[in-house]
Protein backbone atom coordinates (compact mmCIF):
# COMPACT_ATOMS: atom_id res chain seq x y z
CA UNK A 1 0.00 0.00 0.00
CA UNK A 2 1.55 3.26 -1.13
CA UNK A 3 1.38 6.39 0.99
CA UNK A 4 -0.23 9.42 -0.59
CA UNK A 5 2.95 10.94 -2.05
CA UNK A 6 4.05 7.58 -3.44
CA UNK A 7 0.59 7.04 -4.86
CA UNK A 8 0.60 10.41 -6.63
CA UNK A 9 4.05 9.76 -8.10
CA UNK A 10 2.96 6.34 -9.34
CA UNK A 11 -0.24 7.80 -10.80
CA UNK A 12 1.81 10.37 -12.71
CA UNK A 13 3.72 7.44 -14.23
CA UNK A 14 0.33 5.93 -15.14
CA UNK A 15 1.11 2.87 -13.07
CA UNK A 16 -1.89 0.57 -13.27
CA UNK A 17 -1.44 -0.82 -9.73
CA UNK A 18 -1.60 2.76 -8.48
CA UNK A 19 -4.86 3.21 -10.35
CA UNK A 20 -6.25 0.11 -8.61
CA UNK A 21 -5.29 1.51 -5.23
CA UNK A 22 -6.80 4.91 -6.06
CA UNK A 23 -10.05 3.36 -7.21
CA UNK A 24 -10.32 0.95 -4.28
CA UNK A 25 -9.56 3.67 -1.73
CA UNK A 26 -11.66 6.53 -2.99
CA UNK A 27 -14.44 5.44 -5.37
CA UNK A 28 -16.88 4.36 -2.66
CA UNK A 29 -16.20 7.47 -0.58
CA UNK A 30 -16.94 9.79 -3.51
CA UNK A 31 -19.96 7.70 -4.49
CA UNK A 32 -21.48 7.95 -1.00
CA UNK A 33 -21.06 11.72 -0.94
CA UNK A 34 -22.60 12.08 -4.40
CA UNK A 35 -25.47 9.73 -3.60
CA UNK A 36 -26.27 11.64 -0.43
CA UNK A 37 -26.47 14.85 -2.45
CA UNK A 38 -28.17 13.67 -5.60
CA UNK A 39 -30.17 10.65 -4.40
CA UNK A 40 -29.73 9.06 -7.81
CA UNK A 41 -27.34 6.19 -8.50
CA UNK A 42 -26.73 7.04 -12.16
CA UNK A 43 -25.86 10.61 -11.31
CA UNK A 44 -23.69 9.54 -8.38
CA UNK A 45 -21.78 7.23 -10.72
CA UNK A 46 -21.37 10.14 -13.13
CA UNK A 47 -19.91 12.28 -10.38
CA UNK A 48 -17.38 9.58 -9.42
CA UNK A 49 -16.34 9.33 -13.05
CA UNK A 50 -16.01 13.09 -13.53
CA UNK A 51 -14.14 13.60 -10.26
CA UNK A 52 -11.59 10.91 -11.14
CA UNK A 53 -11.20 12.22 -14.70
CA UNK A 54 -10.52 15.67 -13.30
CA UNK A 55 -7.85 14.22 -11.04
CA UNK A 56 -6.20 12.46 -14.01
CA UNK A 57 -6.13 15.76 -15.91
CA UNK A 58 -4.59 17.60 -12.99
CA UNK A 59 -2.15 15.03 -11.69
CA UNK A 60 0.85 17.10 -12.73
CA UNK A 61 -0.50 20.23 -11.08
CA UNK A 62 -1.67 18.53 -7.89
CA UNK A 63 0.44 20.20 -5.23
CA UNK A 64 -0.70 18.24 -2.23
CA UNK A 65 -1.84 21.26 -0.25
CA UNK A 66 -4.97 19.25 0.50
CA UNK A 67 -5.13 15.57 1.24
CA UNK A 68 -6.13 13.61 -1.86
CA UNK A 69 -9.37 12.51 -0.20
CA UNK A 70 -10.31 16.10 0.72
CA UNK A 71 -9.50 17.25 -2.82
CA UNK A 72 -11.64 14.52 -4.37
CA UNK A 73 -14.52 15.17 -1.97
CA UNK A 74 -14.37 18.87 -2.78
CA UNK A 75 -14.39 18.30 -6.54
CA UNK A 76 -17.25 15.81 -6.16
CA UNK A 77 -19.20 18.17 -3.92
CA UNK A 78 -18.88 20.97 -6.49
CA UNK A 79 -19.91 18.62 -9.30
CA UNK A 80 -22.98 17.70 -7.27
CA UNK A 81 -23.81 21.37 -6.75
CA UNK A 82 -23.55 21.91 -10.53
CA UNK A 83 -25.93 19.03 -11.17
CA UNK A 84 -28.38 20.26 -8.54
CA UNK A 85 -28.35 23.72 -10.13
CA UNK A 86 -29.11 22.16 -13.52
CA UNK A 87 -32.07 20.37 -11.98
CA UNK A 88 -33.39 23.48 -10.28
CA UNK A 89 -31.91 26.47 -12.08
CA UNK A 90 -34.06 29.00 -10.23
CA UNK A 91 -33.14 27.74 -6.81
CA UNK A 92 -30.19 29.28 -5.07
CA UNK A 93 -28.38 26.54 -3.23
CA UNK A 94 -27.08 29.08 -0.76
CA UNK A 95 -30.39 30.72 -0.08
CA UNK A 96 -30.83 29.18 3.31
CA UNK A 97 -28.15 31.05 5.17
CA UNK A 98 -26.59 29.63 8.27
CA UNK A 99 -28.33 30.90 11.33
CA UNK A 100 -27.33 30.33 14.88
CA UNK A 101 -30.73 29.35 16.25
CA UNK A 102 -30.53 25.77 17.39
CA UNK A 103 -33.47 23.40 17.18
CA UNK A 104 -34.67 23.19 20.77
CA UNK A 105 -35.15 19.60 21.97
CA UNK A 106 -38.83 19.04 22.64
CA UNK A 107 -39.06 15.24 22.90
CA UNK A 108 -37.34 14.25 26.11
CA UNK A 109 -38.04 10.57 26.59
CA UNK A 110 -35.16 8.72 28.17
CA UNK A 111 -33.65 6.29 25.65
CA UNK A 112 -32.16 4.34 28.54
CA UNK A 113 -35.72 3.11 29.15
CA UNK A 114 -36.09 1.72 25.63
CA UNK A 115 -35.97 -2.04 25.22
CA UNK A 116 -32.56 -3.10 23.87
CA UNK A 117 -33.96 -4.37 20.57
CA UNK A 118 -35.35 -0.91 19.73
CA UNK A 119 -31.88 0.42 19.14
CA UNK A 120 -30.83 -2.34 16.78
CA UNK A 121 -34.00 -2.94 14.77
CA UNK A 122 -33.97 -2.53 10.99
CA UNK A 123 -37.05 -0.36 11.41
CA UNK A 124 -34.99 2.18 13.37
CA UNK A 125 -32.38 2.17 10.65
CA UNK A 126 -35.10 2.92 8.08
CA UNK A 127 -36.44 5.72 10.29
CA UNK A 128 -32.94 7.17 10.53
CA UNK A 129 -32.66 7.09 6.72
CA UNK A 130 -35.97 8.93 6.48
CA UNK A 131 -34.80 11.50 9.01
CA UNK A 132 -31.51 12.05 7.15
CA UNK A 133 -33.39 12.49 3.88
CA UNK A 134 -35.30 15.39 5.44
CA UNK A 135 -32.17 17.24 6.53
CA UNK A 136 -31.32 20.35 4.51
CA UNK A 137 -28.58 19.25 2.05
CA UNK A 138 -25.95 21.53 3.53
CA UNK A 139 -26.45 19.96 6.98
CA UNK A 140 -26.54 16.46 5.55
CA UNK A 141 -23.21 16.89 3.75
CA UNK A 142 -21.30 17.97 6.85
CA UNK A 143 -23.00 15.33 9.00
CA UNK A 144 -22.19 12.43 6.68
CA UNK A 145 -18.62 13.58 5.99
CA UNK A 146 -18.01 13.84 9.70
CA UNK A 147 -19.92 10.91 11.14
CA UNK A 148 -19.67 8.36 8.33
CA UNK A 149 -16.44 9.28 6.56
CA UNK A 150 -14.57 10.41 9.66
CA UNK A 151 -13.38 13.80 8.38
CA UNK A 152 -12.39 16.44 10.91
CA UNK A 153 -14.53 19.56 11.14
CA UNK A 154 -11.72 21.47 9.39
CA UNK A 155 -11.71 18.98 6.51
CA UNK A 156 -15.52 19.16 6.26
CA UNK A 157 -15.24 22.94 6.04
CA UNK A 158 -12.60 22.65 3.31
CA UNK A 159 -14.74 20.28 1.24
CA UNK A 160 -17.82 22.48 1.41
CA UNK A 161 -15.93 25.77 1.17
CA UNK A 162 -17.12 27.30 4.45
CA UNK A 163 -15.47 28.40 7.69
CA UNK A 164 -14.69 25.89 10.42
CA UNK A 165 -17.16 27.61 12.74
CA UNK A 166 -19.93 27.37 10.11
CA UNK A 167 -19.15 23.65 9.66
CA UNK A 168 -19.41 23.16 13.43
CA UNK A 169 -22.80 24.87 13.50
CA UNK A 170 -24.06 22.72 10.63
CA UNK A 171 -22.87 19.54 12.31
CA UNK A 172 -24.46 20.53 15.60
CA UNK A 173 -27.79 21.42 13.98
CA UNK A 174 -27.82 18.16 12.01
CA UNK A 175 -27.20 16.11 15.14
CA UNK A 176 -29.97 17.85 17.07
CA UNK A 177 -32.48 17.61 14.22
CA UNK A 178 -31.83 13.89 13.76
CA UNK A 179 -32.02 13.29 17.50
CA UNK A 180 -35.36 15.07 17.64
CA UNK A 181 -36.82 13.00 14.80
CA UNK A 182 -35.65 9.70 16.26
CA UNK A 183 -36.85 10.75 19.71
CA UNK A 184 -40.31 11.49 18.27
CA UNK A 185 -40.29 8.08 16.59
CA UNK A 186 -39.43 6.33 19.87
CA UNK A 187 -41.93 8.42 21.83
CA UNK A 188 -44.76 7.01 19.72
CA UNK A 189 -43.69 3.50 20.61
CA UNK A 190 -43.11 3.55 24.35
CA UNK B 1 -18.42 26.40 40.39
CA UNK B 2 -19.81 28.47 37.53
CA UNK B 3 -23.39 27.53 36.61
CA UNK B 4 -24.72 27.37 33.07
CA UNK B 5 -28.28 27.26 31.76
CA UNK B 6 -29.81 24.49 29.67
CA UNK B 7 -29.62 26.82 26.66
CA UNK B 8 -25.90 27.27 27.18
CA UNK B 9 -25.44 23.53 27.57
CA UNK B 10 -27.26 22.97 24.29
CA UNK B 11 -24.88 25.39 22.55
CA UNK B 12 -21.89 23.44 23.88
CA UNK B 13 -23.34 19.97 23.38
CA UNK B 14 -21.50 19.00 20.18
CA UNK B 15 -18.23 20.40 21.47
CA UNK B 16 -18.78 18.40 24.65
CA UNK B 17 -19.46 15.22 22.68
CA UNK B 18 -16.37 15.84 20.52
CA UNK B 19 -14.28 16.71 23.61
CA UNK B 20 -13.48 20.13 22.20
CA UNK B 21 -14.29 22.12 25.34
CA UNK B 22 -11.53 23.36 27.57
CA UNK B 23 -11.09 21.79 30.99
CA UNK B 24 -13.05 24.42 32.85
CA UNK B 25 -16.08 24.35 30.53
CA UNK B 26 -16.02 20.57 30.49
CA UNK B 27 -16.26 20.54 34.28
CA UNK B 28 -19.08 23.10 34.22
CA UNK B 29 -20.97 21.08 31.58
CA UNK B 30 -20.46 17.85 33.55
CA UNK B 31 -21.81 19.53 36.67
CA UNK B 32 -24.90 20.74 34.80
CA UNK B 33 -25.47 17.32 33.24
CA UNK B 34 -25.22 15.62 36.64
CA UNK B 35 -28.01 17.79 37.98
CA UNK B 36 -30.27 18.26 34.92
CA UNK B 37 -32.14 15.17 33.76
CA UNK B 38 -33.46 16.81 30.57
CA UNK B 39 -30.01 17.80 29.37
CA UNK B 40 -28.54 14.42 30.21
CA UNK B 41 -31.36 12.81 28.16
CA UNK B 42 -30.54 15.09 25.23
CA UNK B 43 -26.84 14.23 25.50
CA UNK B 44 -27.48 10.49 25.72
CA UNK B 45 -29.97 10.45 22.85
CA UNK B 46 -27.73 12.61 20.63
CA UNK B 47 -24.80 10.26 21.23
CA UNK B 48 -27.02 7.26 20.48
CA UNK B 49 -28.28 8.91 17.27
CA UNK B 50 -24.68 9.28 16.09
CA UNK B 51 -23.92 5.71 17.14
CA UNK B 52 -26.94 4.35 15.24
CA UNK B 53 -25.94 6.26 12.12
CA UNK B 54 -22.36 4.98 12.24
CA UNK B 55 -23.62 1.47 12.89
CA UNK B 56 -25.63 1.48 9.67
CA UNK B 57 -22.48 0.72 7.74
CA UNK B 58 -21.10 2.30 4.64
CA UNK B 59 -22.81 1.87 1.32
CA UNK B 60 -20.61 0.79 -1.52
CA UNK B 61 -21.02 1.06 -5.27
CA UNK B 62 -23.17 -1.84 -6.49
CA UNK B 63 -20.99 -4.53 -8.13
CA UNK B 64 -22.03 -4.14 -11.77
CA UNK B 65 -21.90 -0.38 -11.61
CA UNK B 66 -18.51 -0.59 -9.95
CA UNK B 67 -17.11 -2.91 -12.61
CA UNK B 68 -18.32 -0.64 -15.41
CA UNK B 69 -16.92 2.44 -13.75
CA UNK B 70 -13.59 0.76 -13.07
CA UNK B 71 -13.19 -0.26 -16.72
CA UNK B 72 -14.07 3.18 -18.07
CA UNK B 73 -11.77 4.99 -15.66
CA UNK B 74 -8.92 2.55 -16.14
CA UNK B 75 -9.12 3.05 -19.91
CA UNK B 76 -9.07 6.82 -19.49
CA UNK B 77 -6.20 6.60 -17.01
CA UNK B 78 -4.04 4.39 -19.19
CA UNK B 79 -4.87 6.46 -22.28
CA UNK B 80 -2.99 9.30 -20.57
CA UNK B 81 0.21 7.22 -20.61
CA UNK B 82 2.91 8.99 -22.59
CA UNK B 83 1.29 12.38 -22.02
CA UNK B 84 2.81 12.64 -18.57
CA UNK B 85 5.83 10.33 -18.78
Amino acid sequence: MLNEQELLSALRRRDSAAFNQLFDTYSDKVYRLALSQLENEDEAEGVVQDAFLRLFERLDQFEGRSKLSTWLYRVAYNLCQDRLRQRRPLLSLDEDNDDNDLPAPTVLIDWEDLPEQYLSAAEVSAELDRAIATLPPKLKTVFMLREMEGLSTRECAEVVGISVSAAKVRLHRARLLLREQLAAYFAERV
Amino acid sequence: MQEISCEDLLQYLSDYIDENLDEELTAVAKHHLATCHSCSVVLDSTQKTIFLYRQQGKRTIPAKRRERLFDRLQDAFLAGKGETA
